[in-house]
C-alpha cells in the first residue's frame, strides 16, 4: 500500500472537509430555526474571502506584506467574520424576514435571488479575474515551507494547520455557545418550537439575527481559510462550494450542529480519496452518489432525527 | 351552443393566426439573409464573448481589442464606419444559441467576430449559417470544428489543437526529459477545449511509449491536492490545458508544496503571465505576446489608454478579426451596398500580410489559419521567454 498518498489524502481531505463543515453549520443553524434553506450562505462565504483578500492588498499585496502575518490574519480573521456576520443579518433583515409567513418556496426563491445579486454585485464591484491570496509568497513562503511532517513523509504546512485547528476552534465555540449561554438555549427552543418559545418570553426575532450573524460569521471565516488554502477568490466561488456544504449538510442531517461538522469532513475525504484511488474525473458524482445512498438509507442524515408530524 | 362553438372558434383563430403568421415570417427569414443593405450609414459586425460568467476576463479583453480596433477604423476619414454589435454569451453553449439568434435576426448584422469556446461554435454553427453569417473565432482551436460541416462560413485566425498538441508533447520529448517508459500526467479540466487537447497530447505521448496518468478536474476547483499527491517521482511532466491560467498557477504551487519535482507545462488558455508565473513552468501558445512584441508597442499603447488595466493574450486574435472584418466589408462595399454572402465570399480571401500578432494571417479553404505555428515558452523569474 501506498501510505505516503493515503496520509496525502487524509491530510486534503480533513483540510477541505473543514472549510465544507463551517459553512455547512451556517446552512444548518438557519435551517434549525427557521426552516429555510439559505442559498445566499454561499456568497457570504465568497464576500468573506474577499475582505481577507482585500487586506492582503491594503497592506502591500501578497508579496511585499508590510505586516506580521500573525497580525494580517487576526485581521483577516475578525473583519471577515464580522463582515459576514452583518451581511448575513442584512440579507435576514431584508429579503427574509417579511416572508416569514409565507409559503416555503418564497423565500427559498428570494434565496436564490438574494444569491444572484451578490455574485453580480460582486462581479460588478470587483471585477470578474480570478484574485489570489497566494499564501505561497507571503514572507518567502512560510505558512507551505514551515510546518511538520507526518508518518510516510507527509509534509502539513503551517496553512493547512491554520485551516483545521481554526475550524476545529469555531466548532468548539459554537458547541459552547449553543448548549452553555442563555441565547444558545434560545436558539436551541427557538428551533425546536418557534411559537412555544415566542410564549415562554424568547425574543424570536433577536433569535434569529443572532443565528444569521454566528452563520454568517462562519462562512466568512470559512472565506479566508479557503483563500489561505486554496488561493483563489472570485465572485462565482460561493455557489460550488455552498452547493457542497449543502449537501454536506444533509448528509450529516441539517439542522444537526455535530451532523454538518460531520457531513462536511465526509464530504471532504470523499472527494480526496476518490481523486487518489479512483478518478478525478468522477468526484462529482461520488459526491452524489454518497448523498443518494445516505438519503436512501438514512433520509434524515447520519445524525439527523426524523421529523415528528403533529396531527 | 355558445359554449360549443367558442372553443372550436378559438381553435380556428389560433390555427389561422399561425399560419399567417408562417407565412409572414418566412419570406423575412430568407429576405434577411440576402438582402443588400446600404453601406452609407455603415455596417454593423456582431460580437459573441463571455463578457460576464467566470470567463469575463477572456471575454471583456477579446470584446476590448475587437472594440479597439473598430474605434481605430472607424477615425479615418473615408473608411465605410464599422459597428459593433455585442453579445454576451457567458460561455455558455446555450446561452450563446439564444444571443446567435438575436444577431442571426438583426438584418444590419453582416459577420460576426466570436464565439470564444468550441462547445459555443458548436452551438452557434447552425443558427448563423442559416442565417448566411460568416463567423469567426479567435479562440476556439478544436480540430473538428473545421472539418467541412460550416465550411465557408466559420472560421478561425488561431491554430488549432492538432498543431498546439504535437508542438507540447514533441517539446516534452526534447527538451524535459520524457522518454519511452517515463511518466506524464495529463489533467484536463472537463471543457471540451482541455479535453480536445488533452487526448491529442495523451494519444501521441501514449504512441511513443510513455505512461499517461490521464485526470481531470473542474473550473470550480481549487484544491488540487489529492491529484498532486498521484504525482510520483517519475512523472517527469504535468501537462495542464486548462482554461483558466490561475489554476495552472495553483496547481503548479501545489506541487511544489508537496516537494514534487514534475515540471508543469500549460497550454495557451493558460497564457497568462499575471496569473501564471511559477519560474520552471512551460506553457505554449498561439502567437507571440502582442505586449513584448516591439513592433506593436505603439498598438499596444494605444490599446491601454482606450482600455486601461491588464490584457490577456485572447484579446489581439479579435483585433485581427476585426481588421479582416474591416478588409472584406470595404470590397464588398465597393457599390454602397452589401449582403452577409459578399462579406462572407471577401472574408474568406482577406489576407493580411502583417500583423500584431507577429505573422501574416489568411485562411486555408476549411477556414483555419494557413501556416499556423506554435511557440513554446518557459518561466523564467515570473517572465515569459520564448524557447521555441
Amino acid at each position: 500500500m501506498n501510505w505516503n498518498l493515503f496520509v496525502t489524502e487524509l491530510v486534503a481531505g480533513i483540510t477541505h472537509g473543514s472549510v465544507y463543515a463551517l459553512i455547512a453549520l451556517g446552512y444548518s443553524m438557519v435551517y434549525g430555526i427557521l426552516k429555510l434553506l439559505n442559498f445566499a450562505h454561499g456568497d457570504v462565504y465568497m464576500v468573506g474571502a474577499f475582505i481577507g483578500y482585500g487586506l492582503i492588498t491594503v497592506f502591500g499585496g501578497a508579496e511585499a506584506l508590510s505586516i506580521n502575518i500573525v497580525l494580517l490574519l487576526v485581521l483577516m480573521f475578525v473583519c471577515a467574520m464580522l463582515g459576514g456576520g452583518l451581511l448575513g443579518v442584512m440579507i435576514e433583515r431584508f429579503a427574509y424576514r417579511r416572508l416569514r409567513a409565507a409559503p416555503r418556496i418564497a423565500p427559498l426563491i428570494t434565496a436564490l435571488g438574494v444569491s444572484f445579486f451578490l455574485e453580480n454585485a460582486a462581479q460588478l464591484v470587483l471585477g470578474a479575474q480570478f484574485q489570489s491570496y497566494n499564501s505561497f509568497g507571503w514572507k518567502g513562503g512560510e505558512l507551505w515551507t514551515k510546518g511538520f511532517t507526518l508518518p510516510a513523509q507527509v509534509h502539513v504546512g503551517i496553512a493547512q494547520v491554520i485551516v483545521v485547528v481554526g475550524a476545529v476552534v469555531l466548532m468548539v465555540f459554537l458547541t459552547v455557545f449553543v448548549q452553555r449561554t442563555q441565547t444558545g438555549k434560545a436558539m436551541r427552543a427557538t428551533s425546536f418550537d418557534r411559537e412555544a418559545a415566542a410564549m415562554m418570553g424568547i425574543d424570536v426575532d433577536r433569535v434569529i439575527v443572532v443565528t444569521f450573524f454566528i452563520g454568517s460569521a462562519l462562512a466568512g471565516a470559512a472565506g479566508v481559510f479557503n483563500g489561505i488554502a486554496y488561493q483563489q477568490v472570485w465572485p462565482y466561488m460561493g455557489f460550488q462550494a455552498g452547493l457542497f456544504a449543502f449537501i454536506a449538510a444533509v448528509i450529516g442531517g441539517i439542522g444537526n450542529l455535530p451532523g454538518a461538522v460531520l457531513g462536511g469532513l465526509t464530504i471532504g475525504l470523499a472527494e480526496s480519496f476518490a481523486i487518489g484511488y479512483l478518478s478525478s474525473t468522477f468526484q462529482a458524482a461520488i459526491v452524489f452518489a454518497i448523498l443518494i445512498v445516505v438519503l436512501i438509507v438514512r433520509p434524515s442524515g447520519l445524525l439527523g432525527r426524523a421529523a415528528v408530524q403533529k396531527v | 351552443m355558445v359554449k360549443r362553438i367558442l372553443p372550436i372558434a378559438g381553435l380556428a383563430a389560433v390555427v389561422a393566426l399561425a399560419v399567417v403568421a408562417t407565412a409572414v415570417a418566412r419570406p423575412n427569414a430568407v429576405r434577411s439573409a440576402d438582402a443588400a443593405s446600404s453601406c452609407k450609414k455603415g455596417v454593423s459586425i456582431g460580437m459573441l464573448a463571455p463578457i460576464t460568467g467566470p470567463a469575463a476576463s477572456i471575454g471583456g479583453d477579446q470584446l476590448h481589442w475587437a472594440q479597439f480596433y473598430v474605434s481605430q477604423w472607424n477615425k479615418v476619414r473615408g473608411h465605410v464606419k464599422l459597428k459593433l454589435v455585442q453579445q454576451d454569451t457567458q460561455l455558455d453553449p446555450s446561452k450563446a444559441s439564444t444571443t446567435s439568434q438575436a444577431l442571426a435576426s438583426n438584418k444590419s448584422i453582416m459577420g460576426v467576430i466570436g464565439p470564444a469556446g468550441s462547445d459555443e461554435v458548436q452551438a452557434v454553427a447552425p443558427i448563423l449559417r442559416k442565417a448566411g453569417l460568416a463567423f469567426a473565432s479567435g479562440s476556439a482551436t478544436r480540430v473538428s470544428l473545421t472539418n467541412g460541416a460550416y465550411k465557408g462560413y466559420f472560421f478561425r485566425d488561431v491554430p488549432n489543437d492538432s498543431v498546439q498538441g504535437p508542438t507540447a508533447a514533441n517539446y516534452m520529448f526534447a527538451k524535459l526529459g520524457v522518454k519511452s517508459g517515463s511518466s506524464v500526467m495529463v489533467v484536463d479540466d472537463q471543457e471540451s477545449y482541455s479535453t480536445g487537447l488533452a487526448d491529442i497530447v495523451g494519444q501521441f505521448l501514449a504512441g511513443k511509449g510513455v505512461k499517461v496518468d490521464r485526470e481531470s478536474i473542474s473550473q470550480k476547483d481549487t484544491d488540487f491536492s489529492s491529484l498532486v499527491a498521484k504525482v510520483t517521482s517519475a512523472t517527469k511532466v504535468v501537462y495542464l490545458p486548462f482554461q483558466l491560467s490561475s489554476q495552472a498557477q495553483l496547481f503548479t504551487q501545489q506541487l511544489k508544496a508537496q516537494g514534487k519535482s514534475a515540471v508543469t507545462f500549460g497550454s495557451d488558455g493558460t497564457f497568462d503571465q499575471s496569473k501564471f508565473n511559477v519560474s520552471g513552468s512551460y506553457i505554449s501558445f498561439f502567437a507571440p505576446d502582442v505586449t513584448t512584441i516591439p513592433a506593436d508597442a505603439a498598438v499596444v499603447k494605444a490599446f491601454h489608454r482606450q482600455f486601461p488595466g491588464a490584457t490577456s493574450p485572447f484579446g489581439a486574435p479579435n483585433y485581427v478579426l476585426a481588421q479582416m472584418y474591416a478588409n472584406a466589408v470595404t470590397k464588398a462595399c465597393k457599390d454602397n451596398k452589401i449582403t452577409r454572402a459578399e462579406v462572407r465570399k471577401d472574408f474568406a480571401k482577406v489576407s493580411l500580410p502583417k500583423t500584431i500578432l507577429g505573422t501574416p494571417i489568411r485562411f486555408t479553404a476549411k477556414g483555419d489559419l494557413a501556416g499556423a505555428k506554435f511557440h513554446v515558452f518557459k518561466i523564467v523569474n515570473g517572465k515569459y521567454q520564448t524557447v521555441q
